[in-house]
């Protein structure tokens, strides 16, 4: 009794943000202090697998390595820019066009939209596990339609196949995560206020000039948003990849963080490794405020960082 | 003309739906397969169901305790989250002080963290200090998405109920804490079970940290599931089964906070 | 020539009936009120005319045309919304501009006719400007820009003043007025504020239940109330009502009596404007006694808040009754000429 009494008092006398304290402990704990170990390691030469290399400086050698003789690495990065890319755009144009559709067309969206909500609910995991099997070579269903369409030669599987097997990925990537652009898109057109689109009605605009003159000039801070997190989810891909194809066949899906996932835990080499974490964070985090300037730079705050309440 | 366009409009999201619906409906059909139904050639659509794989991979192979452990980590993940995040939201919806908005950006930065860059340091971290192949270690590293999602979302609802309650409370006689405990807190009660529905999907959905934090006890669902998948063979009955277990409750889940949903998704940026 | 709603029905998907039978007609040039309480079918009426909303039954006719089932583009009209729902990603010339780019008029055309707008609605400094840079009186006579620049028929306007301040209001009234009398367009106006309308209209159409009540200029309107509806939603203060019979010549309403013109007996509503009460502080040969309960002095004029019994009556007085005091006893003429009867019942006029 007498604890809460003093942390009401505490309260009222305007000490409240120390509230803050706990989460932002718990945040340095687990995740800031965690980024400047990184940060150190990727300096050393530590390795899980070599038993004399304990972690010590190694000055910017990694980096040199990383940046000069690794191939592998910048391989990985491109062949994930252009997943990143692919992914993004088919998404973004398929989900707005669906949302469109919804929208303008369909009474019953609730419906709709839970059905279509499925494949991104799914644990990532559970999608690589049942693209897995609607692939697989033998008894895949889907490989076995493939083959009635002809699109498919006898007993091969698109997994295994290195030159078809990154569309595969991002199809599947597109499976997953369309309908997040769909149901992000829908909100975003339901929120728009109904009254310039009236008026662009009275002013005789048709439905197309609407469209371009009133409706994506409203919602280009929504998709902005979606562009933004669809990108970093992409960028940061992991899960599914890793049960479809685990990188393979040979490299050609292996895409940053799986590369760095095998640095790290396969050949153990966690100094060098820290050095590859260390890269791909920064991408992130250069991509991510490359476009909060964007948005920021042109529209004034996007519609979620009002002060007060996003 | 607007005739045909609705009939477009419902053919394509029909095909849509199919498309969403079916690799699903594909998986959920297998776990209930026989192993020569499941691994025929020409893919099998009506067969008789049996229920052989569910206790053979879950009692028999014993990946019971998976199914609890993602439950121990997705339940205490979001407690803890809440724990700390609703106090902390309602601190950013309600109060001023220097440097407010860059501590939550600072928030915001924490949810997109590449977790590849991140579980190696912690695992690092955990192993120092020996909470490795713990579910505590689990929980700790989920809390830092879950973290971030509560005190976003939950500024989001706090801020949307009028200061003048706040007010009206404490003129009634209530202290700031009381206030919050007694009024705020339930008025923001839907959403504050959007959120932890949400926290609760995110955690049990995770692969990484799950599989690189632990190495055999506190493994979860989704951590078990590749190991079903052997390059001698793969039971993929069982593996459905597993998998069917680790979505389908997240499945019923997500249609209670539907409406939430976007909101939550996109930071609150677009109202769901 | 004009426009004509021939028995216009419109019922909601939720079974809500918006307007019920509504027949109106009107020339053009004129400057029409559509007037009448929230839920009255005014805005519904203004939208089904423009073609953003569809009608359930009935048919409109504009210049002997029948454009029921017209899209709005086709109809030559215009529209000002209630919150002027401007591109806000466009300048304010972008804004006036976008009719007439729409209708793909050549570029110098455009820009004389934007700029000569502009100056007749002086907001010519405020075309870089974006419309979160105005203040809510700029932003609406941007509003009323887009909608006249292209010279439409037409222009309807859906309760435009209702979000700018008292002053403003009455300022963009007299604009209002200006710019119909310059360019001869036929305005339809849609109000809940009764002063507006009387100000503004050449004629008003009230409104009620989606019905409409009245079709009359002002003048009539005030004079002669087709109902007690609208004899108690014009004016302000409100006519003043009496619920009572009469009987050989007399008005009586409890213990109140009054001698009237009126042959018959029958229940009736008594009503007099409050301008038209007799007060004076002195007994008169016809003068009846009221308690003066409140007095309301609102420079030039004053209100006189009288009892008697269960009867309230309001009498606005314009000269000085510098030391009337609630409380004491004032004498109250009821002129004759000015009394108006309605039916208890149905609220018509009785002549």
């Amino acid at each position: 009794m007498p604890m809460r009494r003093i942390l009401g008092g505490l309260l009222d006398r305007g000490v409240a943000p120390l509230l803050l304290i706990p989460s932002v402990v718990l945040l340095v704990f687990i995740l800031v202090g965690p980024f400047f170990y990184m940060v150190w390691t990727s300096f050393t030469d530590l390795s899980f697998a070599l038993p004399d290399r304990t972690g010590s400086f190694l000055g910017l050698d990694n980096y040199r390595r990383l940046m000069r003789d690794d191939p592998i690495f910048w391989g990985s990065f491109r062949l994930t820019l252009k997943f990143v890319i692919a992914v993004v755009s088919i998404e973004f144009v398929l989900g707005f066009a669906l949302a469109l559709l919804l929208f303008h067309f369909i009474e019953h969206r609730r419906l709709v939209l839970t059905a279509l909500m499925v494949p991104m609910m799914l644990a990532p995991v559970a999608v690589g596990l049942i693209w897995k099997l609607l692939l697989q070579g033998d008894f895949g269903m889907v490989s076995y339609y493939l083959r009635e369409v002809g699109l498919l030669d006898l007993r091969s599987a698109l997994l295994s196949n290195a030159g078809a097997v990154m569309p595969t990925v991002v199809a599947i990537d597109v499976w997953q995560w369309t309908p997040f652009v769909t149901l992000v898109m829908l909100a975003g057109l339901m929120s728009l206020p109904r009254e310039p689109t009236e008026a662009a009605i009275m002013d005789g605009a048709s439905a197309l000039q609407r469209f371009r003159d009133v409706t994506l000039p409203l919602l280009r801070p929504i998709i902005a948003l979606v562009l933004l997190l669809r990108g970093i989810d992409a960028f940061k891909e992991f899960d599914k990849v890793f049960i479809l194809t685990g990188g393979g066949p040979g490299t050609a899906t292996e895409l940053l963080s799986i590369y760095t996932y095998r640095v790290n835990f396969k050949s153990w080499d966690l100094g060098y490794g820290s050095t590859c974490a260390f890269m791909v964070y920064l991408v992130v985090l250069i991509l991510c405020a490359v476009f909060y300037k964007a948005v920021y730079w042109s529209e004034g705050r996007p519609t979620g960082a009002r002060a007060g309440a996003p | 003309m607007s005739r045909a366009w609705t009939a477009f409009a419902v053919a394509v999201i029909l095909a849509g739906v199919l498309i969403a619906l079916t690799p699903y409906v594909w998986i959920l059909m297998t776990s209930f397969k026989t192993r020569l139904d499941a691994l025929a050639d020409t893919p099998v659509w009506l067969f008789t169901p049996t229920f052989e794989h569910y206790p053979d991979v879950f009692l028999e192979k014993n990946y019971l305790p998976l199914v609890w452990n993602s439950v121990l980590v997705a339940t205490l993940s979001t407690a803890l989250s809440l724990a700390l995040g609703v106090p902390a939201a309602y601190v950013f919806a309600r109060h001023e002080f220097p440097a407010k908005e860059d501590l939550f950006f600072f928030f915001l930065t924490t949810r997109m963290a590449p977790p590849i860059s991140v579980v190696v340091p912690m695992f690092l971290l955990f192993t120092t200090f020996r909470i490795t192949d713990t579910p505590l270690a689990v929980i700790l590293a989920h809390s830092t998405f879950n973290l971030s999602l509560v005190v976003w979302m939950m500024r989001g609802f706090f801020a949307e109920i009028p200061r003048e309650i706040d007010e009206a409370a404490m003129m009634d006689g209530h202290s700031r804490a009381g206030m919050f405990v007694r009024i705020l807190v339930p008025l923001a009660a839907p959403g504050l079970a959007a959120t932890a529905v949400l926290c609760f999907i995110l955690s049990w959905n995770e692969f990484l940290y799950a599989f690189v934090l632990v190495a055999f006890e506190g493994r979860t669902l989704t951590v078990g599931i590749p190991g079903l998948i052997t390059p001698h063979g793969t039971l993929w009955g069982q593996v459905a089964a597993v998998a069917v277990v680790a979505t389908l409750p997240i499945i019923l889940f997500s249609l209670l906070v539907q409406r939430h949903l976007v909101r939550g998704l996109t930071f609150g940026a677009v109202k769901g | 020539m004009g426009v004509s709603f021939t028995d216009v029905g419109k019922v909601f998907a939720d079974g809500t009936v918006a307007l019920d039978r509504f027949s109106l007609s009107f020339e053009m040039g004129e400057f029409v009120v559509l007037l009448g309480p929230s839920g009255s079918g005014k805005t519904t009426a203004c939208r089904i005319l423009a073609g953003l909303e569809t009608m359930s039954s009935g048919r409109i006719e504009v210049n002997d045309r029948d454009v029921t089932g017209l899209a709005p583009r086709d109809r030559n009209m215009s529209m000002v919304f209630q919150n002027y729902a401007l591109y806000a990603h466009k300048s304010v010339y972008e804004n006036i501009a976008y009719p007439l780019r729409v209708r793909k008029r050549p570029r110098p055309e455009i820009d004389r006719l934007v700029r000569s707008m502009a100056e007749m609605l002086r907001i010519d400094d405020l075309l870089e400007r974006r419309p979160r840079q105005l203040s809510g009186g700029q932003a609406q006579r941007v509003a009323v820009a887009r909608a006249l620049v292209w010279q439409p028929d037409i222009c309807l306007m859906d309760e435009p003043l209702s979000n700018l301040d008292a002053l403003l209001r009455l300022h963009t009234r007299t604009e209002l007025k200006r710019l119909h009398r310059e360019l001869g367009t036929t305005f339809v106006f849609v109000t809940h504020d009764q002063e507006e309308a009387m100000t503004l209209g050449t004629r008003i159409a009230i409104l009620s239940e989606g019905r409409l009540i009245q079709f009359d200029s002002p003048r009539a309107i005030y004079r002669a109330p087709a109902t007690r509806f609208v004899a108690e939603f014009i004016g302000r203060p409100a006519m003043n009502t009496l619920e009572g019979t009469i009987e050989s010549g007399r008005f009586r309403a409890s213990r109140f009596e009054l001698p009237v013109a009126r042959p018959g007996s029958r229940p009736v509503v008594l009503g007099i404007r409050p301008e038209h009460l007799v007060v004076s502080d002195r007994p008169t040969d016809d003068g009846i006694a009221f308690d003066l309960d409140v007095v309301e002095r609102v420079e030039p004029e004053t209100l006189l808040f009288l009892r008697k019994d269960e009867l309230s009556l309001v009498a606005r007085v314009m000269r000085d009754v510098g030391d009337w005091e609630a409380g004491s006893i004032a004498y109250l003429e009821f002129p004759r000429a000015e009394l108006h009867y309605f039916d208890p019942t149905t609220g018509t006029r009785l002549d």
